[in-house]
């Protein structure tokens, strides 16, 4: 799946319709896509955002970067995997892996798998893990981000604001390895 | 016979003995559903107490309720019941198969199949619709399962569903299977056909079952049903972060997704999105190879199989050529524990082993899975690895084994992680060899035989519940005393996934606890993961519910590793599922409107016959005490750097006896049986309608005061 975040902008079709083509496809679709400037007879409205304010369209969500801002619509995609998308498409790694541990110690609860960030949507290298973690270990706003271990090696992170060392490191043992144990 | 629909209205009774064939009228037996409940009934007021298992006067019946055939989604399951030959006092049980055989069954023109008395010499029973033949199986006994099916398939065609034996199950082993499909394993229950000398039965069927309802009202309730189910054990959330999905868990069993294949197909098949919506791609959402074997498998899968009217394929069909090598079909084929079991005697891992390189894990749990489907071992959900673990590592093989023997077994590839160690070891265990074969009379029989005492019962890693001689399965792990004290009510490991399928469905606690709320009365019922909270009412609730269920699908009969359906994968019904879909299926298959209540109640008619069948067994009314007692690593307290960890604080599982004496007291009291002893009062047994059975029990002492 390309969740690069880059769409090929169809001038036949309209912004409505392109954002909800492209959550489904697992895309965000880019403001900066929809403004390129389309041919003079496009049916295409020639302000995409206006277009979607009048669409009245509910579905369609709008997430703001630091340039670059970013449509969803949640007839096709969640807003949690949006929200992946959006800090991936931004680059923020830290962020991103800080506030998915942040938000699976609270929610679920558990600890999350480094491997979690290996695969899709992510698909970040060992080295680019590795990377993220010295970073987060340096920043002073990320000190209840911390690593467990389970016996069979595999790593995880949780947050210390709504997980105890003991509970993060049960966790991290059932989730990896009692769980197999007990099918 | 009056018209009925769902149920056929007919049971097969086979006299072995005298080769006499009957037929009996199913609905005398309506009272209890179908399936284990026919069982446990048949049982009751046939097989007296202090039967053997092998004794002739010991029956097995082969179940199927009367929602199975019907077409209701995930409703293969066969319930087989009998005594059980591991449990300490042989107390009542029921094994279970998916597969196709009880549908066929059922389009047989039977509810049920009771064998009784002990044939002669060897048999198959052959069952072509209403013609029954008691066929001579000289030619079959002895070989392995594999081969059984072949030669009979080969005389009745390939359309003819099969339950066997194979030499276990013929030399009379506790821990035999019997099987059907290529599969489909009902542990436990193997060394009964065995002693009543009947190697297979074979049915092919050209009836149906009858639906009462509209066959529009049943279509409409199968998409309704199908919109709501998850993936294998009532998962509703992804594996893996996917566009429609809110929530994602790695533990999922809904691994479908883009970029994964079922990879040995031709051309390979890829799983894709299953977005729940999608009713066509529900198939595809369970890819169990690489849940159950790792990411190495998704190349030797051809594709995902199952049971007869199951969307849900669970079991991974692989070809993996290497085991050619070992004179071994390529083609193999189980699910959970049909893998994890037979290679758990591998207790230090499989290695790199024969060459087999990187894939050495996948060829040995094929070989250990394709060994034991062949010889019928039982691997006693998963106990036999953890017995030979404590037997070996702890010397205790080398005592009590002859030294020749002892000598003549090859542990070293069982260190270093061999997996051929596992030919060598179910080849003795099936054929009776030596001394170490011992180890499948179970664990309540070797632990007599070889002087074992507490310290075997009260070692963690052992994961012995009780000294009936069965292990946790989805016990205190699973929801605290939920998962406890459910483990305690049965005469085997609890099967029971009713309380699992809620539980471990992947979605954030707090959900789960609002929807434990609107069931169970309260959110408490439910405990958050490792984060345990004391007994209370509403986990008494959590437990008869489960119990309960779990009764009632495998008489009516449906997958308890799919139902119940507490919650759904959908966001717009706020994942809620819906427990009255077994009622409202009832009620349109075989028209007697049941709600959800009144089944409910109908099954625990059938809880309730199995704890008198226990009591019965046992000849006491202290099931407190005897039957319920669970060993001590239970509720013994872990320690970390040599001190306590106390119970109920965070990241601890361990139980505490006082709490759980105290919930097992509750548990007695949500089904009206006597809170002191755990045993069903006159009262209680009346309230379900069993006065013949409350009769009996005062008669033989057997009521609590």
């Amino acid at each position: 799946m390309d969740t690069s975040g880059t769409t090929t902008v169809d001038p036949g079709a309209s912004a409505v319709e392109t954002i909800r083509r492209d959550s489904a496809a697992g895309r965000l679709t880019l403001l900066s896509s929809l403004l390129e400037a389309a041919p003079a007879d496009s049916p295409r409205a020639p302000d995409p955002l206006r277009e979607i304010e009048e669409s009245g369209a509910e579905d369609l969500k709008r997430m703001d970067g630091r340039v670059e801002a970013y449509f969803f619509s949640e007839l096709a995609m969640t807003r949690s995997y949006a929200a992946y998308l959006f800090r991936l498409a931004e680059k923020d790694l830290v962020g991103l892996v800080v506030e998915t541990v942040r938000e699976d110690s609270r929610v679920y609860p558990r600890p999350t798998p480094l491997d979690f960030f290996r695969a899709s949507p992510f698909g970040l290298s060992p080295e680019q893990v590795e990377d993220i973690l010295s970073r987060i270990r340096e920043r002073g706003d990320c000190g209840d981000i911390r690593e467990s271990r389970a016996s069979n090696g595999a790593r995880y992170l949780y947050s210390t604001r709504y997980l105890t060392v003991a509970h993060a490191d049960a966790l991290t043992e059932w989730n990896e390895v009692g769980q197999a144990e007990n099918p | 016979m009056a018209q009925t629909f769902g149920w056929t209205g007919k049971i097969l009774r086979v006299d072995l003995t005298n080769g006499k064939v009957s037929i009996d009228d199913t609905m005398k037996y309506k009272d209890f559903i179908g399936g284990e409940g026919i069982g446990y009934k048949i049982l009751w007021d046939e097989v007296p107490a202090g039967t053997h298992p092998y004794d002739p006067e010991n029956k097995l019946i082969f179940g199927a309720g009367p929602l199975c055939g019907s077409g209701v989604p995930c409703s293969g399951r066969t319930t087989i019941v009998s005594l059980l030959p591991t449990s300490s006092h042989h107390g009542a049980g029921s094994s279970h198969m998916g597969g196709y055989f009880s549908v066929e069954m059922k389009y047989a023109g039977w509810d049920a199949i009771v064998l009784e008395g002990k044939a002669p010499k060897p048999v198959w029973i052959r069952i072509e619709d209403d013609k029954v033949k008691i066929e001579d199986a000289r030619w079959l006994w002895g070989k392995g399962i594999f081969d059984t099916m072949a030669m009979i398939d080969s005389q009745m065609g390939k359309e003819a569903q099969v339950a066997a034996i194979g030499p276990a199950g013929e030399n009379q082993l506790n821990m035999a299977v019997i099987r059907t499909g290529t599969s489909h394993s009902a542990g436990g229950h193997g060394g009964i056909l065995g002693a009543k000398n009947v190697k297979a039965v074979a049915v092919k069927g050209t009836g149906s079952v009858k639906v009462a309802a509209d066959r529009s009202k049943l279509m409409e309730l199968d998409k309704y049903m199908m919109s709501i189910i998850g993936a294998n054990n009532q998962m509703v959330v992804p594996s893996s972060p996917q566009p429609w999905a809110e929530f994602s868990d790695k533990g999922s069993r809904w691994t479908g997704r883009p970029g994964l294949y079922w990879g040995a197909a031709n051309p390979p098949v890829e799983t894709g999105t299953c977005d729940p919506h999608d009713m066509q791609s529900v198939g595809f959402r369970t890819m169990k190879a690489v849940f159950d074997l790792g990411a190495g498998a998704e190349k030797y899968t051809v594709r995902m199989g199952g049971c007869a009217h199951c969307p849900i394929r669970c079991h991974s069909q692989l070809k993996v050529p290497q085991l050619e090598k070992y004179g071994m079909d390529p083609f193999v084929s189980n699910t959970c524990v049909g893998w994890s079991g037979p290679r758990g005697v591998m207790y230090n891992g499989i290695k790199e082993f024969d060459g087999n390189g990187e894939d050495s894990s996948i060829v040995g749990n094929a070989i250990g899975t394709t060994m034991v489907d062949d010889l019928g071992v039982w691997c006693n959900y998963g106990q036999i690895g953890r017995d030979v673990k404590y037997l070996y590592t702890k010397g205790i093989f080398k005592k009590v084994l002859p030294a020749e023997e002892y000598a003549s077994i090859p542990w070293d590839k069982l260190e270093k992680g061999d997996a051929t160690f596992l030919i060598d070891f179910y080849d003795r265990v099936a054929h009776k060899k030596g001394e170490i074969w011992h180890i499948a009379d179970g664990s309540a029989w070797f632990a007599q035989r070889w002087g074992l005492g507490d310290e075997y019962w009260d070692y963690k890693d052992n994961k012995l519940w009780t000294r009936g001689g069965y292990p946790v399965h989805h016990s205190n792990e699973a929801g605290a005393q939920v998962g406890a004290l459910i483990s305690c009510l049965t005469n085997r490991d609890s099967q029971n996934h009713s309380h699992m399928n809620f539980i471990g469905s992947k979605l954030p606690i707090a959900i789960q606890k609002e929807i434990a709320g609107e069931i169970f009365g309260s959110p408490d019922a439910l405990d958050a993961p490792m984060d345990y909270t004391k007994m209370n009412e509403y986990k008494a609730r959590f437990i008869k519910y489960a119990v309960v269920r779990g009764r009632l699908h495998d008489s009516l009969t449906l997958c308890n590793w799919m139902w119940p359906m507490a919650v759904s994968p959908l966001k717009e019904r706020k994942y809620r599922g819906d427990t009255s879909l077994e009622s409202q299926f009832f009620s349109a298959v075989t028209g007697v409107a049941k709600t959800e209540a009144e089944l409910d109640k109908d099954a625990e008619r059938v809880v309730t016959l199995l704890r008198a069948l226990t009591v019965r067994s046992m000849g006491t009314v202290d099931m407190r005490n005897t039957h319920d007692a669970m060993n001590k690593w239970i509720y013994t307290p872990d320690k970390k750097d040599g001190k306590e960890i106390a119970q109920f604080t965070k990241g601890t599982i361990q139980m505490e006896k006082s709490d759980l004496d105290l919930g097992l007291g509750m548990v007695y009291k949500q089904f009206g049986w006597d809170e002191k002893t755990g045993a069903p009062t006159k009262a209680a047994l009346e309230a379900v309608g069993l006065k013949d059975v409350a009769e009996e029990l005062g008669a033989k002492g057997l009521l609590p005061a």
